[in-house]
């Protein structure tokens, strides 16, 4: 009888927490959700936009993963692989797979699936595209020694070897597919993934359904999802406005969120995050007088970063004032050592007075007239074009711009015809590999618009790649930071862009990430009544 | 001639010495709409030649204290997204929007005139290639010719007035082309090339003149439109760039998104283009109405 | 007659023709390439020139330009558009939605803009020199004057202030679900209608004016008859010819010339497809949808051409 009573009140006490713990998960809707950009194909080895991976990811699992709850989108979880060893060199990975998983055609997917998967990505036969090849420089071979294990072996030990695998981008195909037919996942969509493909009607949406037999036992929670191809950013507001979408996973700009708000109330949970996007300058070193550092200084000595942050935050999706790696992520370097930087003073008017002052000292005369070329994009190329013209007409440089149309854009600036240019980078994972290459000299990197090279930059990169040690790689990646935007100043930074994602808050399980490429597989996702 | 009382009649017989006075007031009370179309691009044109006179502000100055002000003391028609003055911008506006319209109605219509003219004039082969190739670019919507055209050359003014010019070409060609194949059979034509004129010199001292009201018309239509095509080629990014003051580029981005809570960036660059191409439009309806004889009133 | 139908159709193939090459040429001589806008557009940090050749030489870009055009060429006397050079689709399959939706657009705008442009041209007329006169005129031409997307985006927000409500932002085609689909193209069907009613109006006015010129018309008005016949006897028939005839011709403008109030009204229409074909240089797209465009109006042009002709048998023997 004792029993009796103490179990009831146990009982009792444990109905009284349950409740206070989060809401679980509820299992069923269909999640509807515009896309600004239609995939030009399906298969992730090939493209790049995130036009693919926002209505098609779903249909897929990596091998790897970014933590679907980690808000810096850096940390890696397991997916297909559910664990993983590193050799003690550093040069061999191993790899454990989940047993039991199933394709969409109900065969199941063992480790020569994942092996085809990436002897595509990195070793393509010919014919085929693929990429993101130029990131597996270093690995050697893949191998697959039993069903469920793959194993990289590297030809040099790599501190982002791991931060590689997490691409979201490398879907892993059927083997025997590939084998058939290495081109047949450009046109045809068959996965792993926790969503199994529907329809695709062109020019209008792609609709999935749930994956009842998915390895992952209780997800998805979602019944399906909707992906609905909108031209405009009106309609897409208009759409969530109208609670005919539930969410946009790319950003929307601080206006557009001002007005979700205002009209939705608590209807709209508004998620946030600095953006692995940033626009930078690209100086041509061999246009006179941007050989000389000096002049290179003055340009971004004259943007004062923290009032164009202010402002321009108000009316595009830029905002945080960035070095070479997103604001709060580990590598960054903090605010107060960043502001030791050229253009990172705080005190505007010495920055400007100084930017003057090497102007004359270079021989720039008063009134000196360039071209600076843009690419013909509103958002966020407009504003930031029309700050900086504005910025550099008060250290007393009169700049023209010149838009050119986005297709045509990086041709004209591949050839080196231009003075001034914007440049633009965007990441799917935050990661100083991925987001210093492109400063690397450019008989190395043709990516490199700024037509330089620099042995000293190129030997920091490399150490600083090489090395497995967090708190070493910190340091020589300041190091780089410091030659690049401060002493020899080849390139400058904007501001980094600043990912705003309204959202019904009927969405629970999604976590924001600094990457509109991340968290798109949808397995966590759930919507409240 | 009538003998009711006319009051412009008895003003000019009051003030003989001012006989301008009496022109405009008579084009007044008989065509009231084209007088205001021609009012209407009076004020354009003011407000284009002394915009440098008469802008409060410096259209390109950002001014991030001030950005998204409605319109107030200091700023009449209020700031756009970068604190640039609203007004200001609409007066240089009207400067590269007179400048891109006339210069793309002005050389669409003179290449257009020339080719129609010299095709009606030569007749036979000649005439129905060049009709051929005009249709070639017929086919074309004007917007999608213009595109094109942008793509090939570029974004800017003068690649824009050319842009423009384009499409406006064979148009002008075929309404000149049957108004200068009615010329063609007048008998001091004919006379001109018994006398061994050069056929040069025919066209353009003897064809050209007679068929200049058509042209006029069709240069007065053509600017309206011109102004209208250049807002929206700036309007879809592919026009006249920013920091430039272009009506279009004043409606883009910013205005739109912000139409909602700050409307005046939105309404007045919209109201000037309206404007504008409205004037350009009544005057040349009055225009047409003067020329064509069979519509005047009895 | 059949031979006039005959002459006026072959007349349309070097037309036709000019059009195809015109097209190619301009295309080529645009900067960059599908390969390009592919591969250097998204900011990734790693490009690959062999990457980009091999896709050229899939896409048959690395051929002599004649060669191209001729391979072309062939295809459509097979009736064979070929592949987007962006999607690797037929392009068929591309177009047939956004083809839907801007012939629907112009036929409900072309609609919208006679009904508006006959009944206000008669009564502009019938009162000419009257501020009724002057009103109709304002009206009509202040529709020519204001940009359609200006239009457009006031109308948006009036609705969105007013009534909070916004229009449907997924094309439903009419056969599949008819309220849906028009309580979306109602908005960009009058805005852009209001705009061509304007040239329409104009016509009506002028040729109303000239048949009321006619004696008997004046003799009957005289007698206070007047409004019985103008719109009973064969006066109206004669002066709507002409104004149908122009209004065709604009119809016949209207399905590829409507990019903006697209982009505006967020319509997944051939404007809007256009401006996205340019942007990824997808030649073959590009070129088959020109050609659409341009076959769509010769082939209005003709039909106008031989109702003329039917109507007066004059024209024939020209």
């Amino acid at each position: 009888m004792k029993l009796l009573w103490s179990s009831l009140a146990i009982l009792a006490s444990a109905m009284l927490v349950i409740p206070a713990q989060a809401q679980q998960p509820r299992h069923g809707g269909e999640l509807i959700f515009p896309v600004p950009s239609e995939p030009p194909s399906y298969d992730g080895h090939r493209e790049e936009t995130f036009g693919l991976i926002h209505p098609i990811a779903p249909f897929y699992n990596t091998l790897l993963r970014v933590d679907p709850f980690d808000r810096t989108g850096t940390k890696p979880a397991p997916s297909l692989a559910q664990s993983w060893t590193v050799s003690k060199d550093g040069k061999t990975y191993t790899f454990k797979l989940h047993k039991g998983v199933k394709f969409h055609d109900g065969s199941e997917m063992t480790s020569k699936d994942v092996k085809a998967s990436y002897d595509k990505i990195i070793f393509p036969p010919p014919g085929v595209g693929s990429s993101r090849k130029g990131q597996y420089a270093d690995v050697e071979k893949v191998e697959a020694p039993d069903a469920y294990t793959v194993v990289f072996h590297l030809k040099n030990p790599s501190g982002s070897f791991i931060a590689s695998l997490l691409s979201p981008y490398n879907f892993i195909y059927k083997a025997d597919i590939l084998a058939k037919d290495p081109h047949w996942y450009e046109k045809n969509i068959m996965g792993t993934g926790p969503f199994i493909f529907v329809e695709h009607v062109k020019g209008s949406h792609v609709v999935g359904r749930r994956n009842p037999n998915y390895w992952d036992k209780g997800k998805p929670y979602l019944d399906g999802f909707r992906a609905i191809f909108m031209n405009s950013s009106a309609a897409e507001v208009a759409a969530i406005r109208g609670e005919r979408a539930h969410i946009q996973f790319r950003g929307f700009s601080p206006k557009d969120r001002d007005n979700l708000v205002a009209a939705l109330g608590n209807k709209i949970t508004v998620d946030e995050s600095p953006w692995d996007c940033i626009l930078l300058g690209a100086i041509n070193h061999e246009k006179k007088p941007f050989d000389d550092p000096r002049v290179r200084r003055a340009l971004t000595l004259a943007l004062d970063r923290y009032e164009g942050s202010k402002a321009l935050s108000q009316i595009a999706i830029v905002k945080e004032v960035a070095g070479v790696q997103v604001p709060g992520t580990p590598f960054a370097t903090p605010p107060d050592e960043l502001a030791k930087l050229a253009g990172y003073w705080h005190d505007a008017e010495k920055s400007r007075a100084e930017a003057r002052r090497l102007l004359k000292e270079a021989g720039v005369p008063e009134g000196f007239s360039f071209t600076f070329k843009n690419r013909g994009i509103p958002m966020p190329y407009e504003p930031l074009g029309v700050w900086m013209i504005d910025q550099w007409r008060r250290v007393g440089l009169n700049v023209k711009q010149e838009v050119i149309e986005a297709a045509a854009y990086f041709g004209v600036i591949r050839k080196g015809d231009f003075e001034v240019a914007m440049d633009f980078q965007c990441g799917y994972i935050v990661e100083p590999d991925l987001d210093m290459y492109k400063f690397l000299s450019s008989d190395r990197n043709p990516a490199n618009y700024g037509r330089y090279k620099d042995p000293v930059l190129d030997e920091l990169y490399d150490k600083q790649s090489r090395s497995t040690n967090v708190a070493e790689r910190k340091k020589l990646v300041r190091e780089f930071e410091k030659r690049v935007l401060d002493e020899q100043a080849h390139y400058f930074m904007t501001l980094q862009w600043h990912r705003i994602v309204p959202h019904s808050s009927k969405v629970h399980g999604w976590t924001i990430t600094p990457s509109h490429y991340l968290n798109n597989t949808l397995d966590t996702v759930w919507l409240s009544e | 001639m009538a003998a009711a009382p006319q009051t412009v009649e008895e003003l000019t017989r009051a003030a003989p010495r001012a006989p301008w006075l009496a022109a405009i007031l008579n084009f007044i009370r008989r065509r009231p709409l084209g007088a205001l179309g021609a009012a209407l691009i009076l004020v354009m044109v003011a407000a284009a030649i002394g915009a440098g006179a008469l802008a409060p502000y410096d259209p390109l100055a950002n001014d991030y204290a001030a950005m998204i002000s409605p319109p107030n003391a200091a700023h009449w028609l209020g700031t756009d997204a970068y604190g640039r003055d609203v007004l200001s911008r609409i007066l240089y506006g009207s400067r590269t929007a007179l400048m891109v319209g006339l210069g793309a109605s002005m050389i669409g219509a003179t290449f257009g005139s020339l080719i129609g003219v010299a095709s009606a004039y030569f007749g036979g082969r000649v005439d129905l290639t060049v009709q051929r190739i005009m249709d070639v670019f017929f086919a074309f919507p004007v917007i999608i010719l213009a595109l094109t055209v942008v793509a090939v050359l570029g974004t800017g003014a003068g690649n824009v007035i050319l842009a423009i010019a384009t499409p406006m070409v064979p148009r002008c060609a075929r309404v000149v082309r049957s108004s200068a194949l009615a010329v063609r059979e007048m008998p001091y034509i004919d006379a001109a090339r018994a006398s061994g004129f050069a056929n040069r010199r025919i066209i353009l001292r003897h064809m050209l003149p007679n068929v200049m009201a058509p042209i006029l018309i069709m240069a007065t239509a053509f600017l309206g439109e011109a102004i209208l095509l250049e807002a929206s080629l700036s309007f879809i990014g592919l026009g006249v760039q920013e920091p430039t003051a272009a009506w279009g580029l004043m409606l883009r981005g910013a205005a739109v998104e912000f139409a909602e809570t700050a409307p005046w960036m939105a309404i007045f660059p919209g109201l000037a283009i309206s404007l504008a191409v409205f004037g350009f439009n009544l005057f040349g309806d009055s225009l047409r109405d003067a020329l064509d004889p069979r519509l005047r009133t009895q | 007659m059949g031979l006039y139908i005959v002459k006026r159709l072959l007349a349309m193939i070097p037309t036709l023709f000019g059009v195809a090459v015109l097209i190619f040429v301009l295309l080529r001589v645009v900067p960059g390439d599908v390969v390009e806008a592919r591969y250097l557009t998204q900011g990734s940090q790693f490009q690959s020139q062999e990457l980009m050749n091999q896709e050229r030489a899939k896409l048959g870009l690395d051929q002599p330009i004649w060669k191209q055009f001729t391979t072309w060429m062939t295809g459509i006397l097979h009736l064979d558009f070929g592949l987007s050079m962006w999607t690797g689709s037929p392009i068929t399959e591309e177009i047939k939605l956004r083809f839907a939706l801007s012939l629907q657009l112009a036929i409900m705008a072309s609609l919208f803009a006679q009904c508006l442009a006959i009944p206000l041209g008669i009564l502009a007329a019938v009162k000419q020199d009257t501020w009724v006169d002057y009103a109709v005129r304002i009206f009509s031409i202040a529709g020519l004057a204001t940009p359609s997307f200006w239009l457009g985006i006031l109308m948006i927000l009036t609705m969105l202030i007013v009534f909070h409500w916004v229009p449907p932002m997924v094309f439903t085609p009419l056969w599949v679900d008819p309220w849906q689909n028009l309580q979306q193209l109602i908005w960009p069907a009058l805005a852009v209608g209001y705009r061509y009613s304007a040239v329409g109006t104009r016509m009506m006015r002028s040729a109303m004016l000239e048949v009321l010129r006619e004696d008997y018309i004046r003799t009957a008005r005289a007698k206070g008859l007047w409004l019985k016949l103008i719109l009973t006897r064969h006066a109206l028939k004669n002066a709507i010819l002409p104004v149908l005839t122009v209004m065709s011709l604009e119809f016949a403008f209207l399905l590829g010339g409507l990019v903006v109030t697209e982009q505006v009204f967020n319509l997944n229409g051939l404007g809007m497809l256009f401006v996205q074909t340019i942007a990824h240089r997808d030649y073959t797209m590009t070129q088959a949808l020109v050609m659409l465009v341009a076959t769509f109006f010769l082939f209005v042009n003709f039909f106008v051409d031989i109702a003329y002709a039917w109507i007066d048998p004059r024209i024939r023997y020209r």
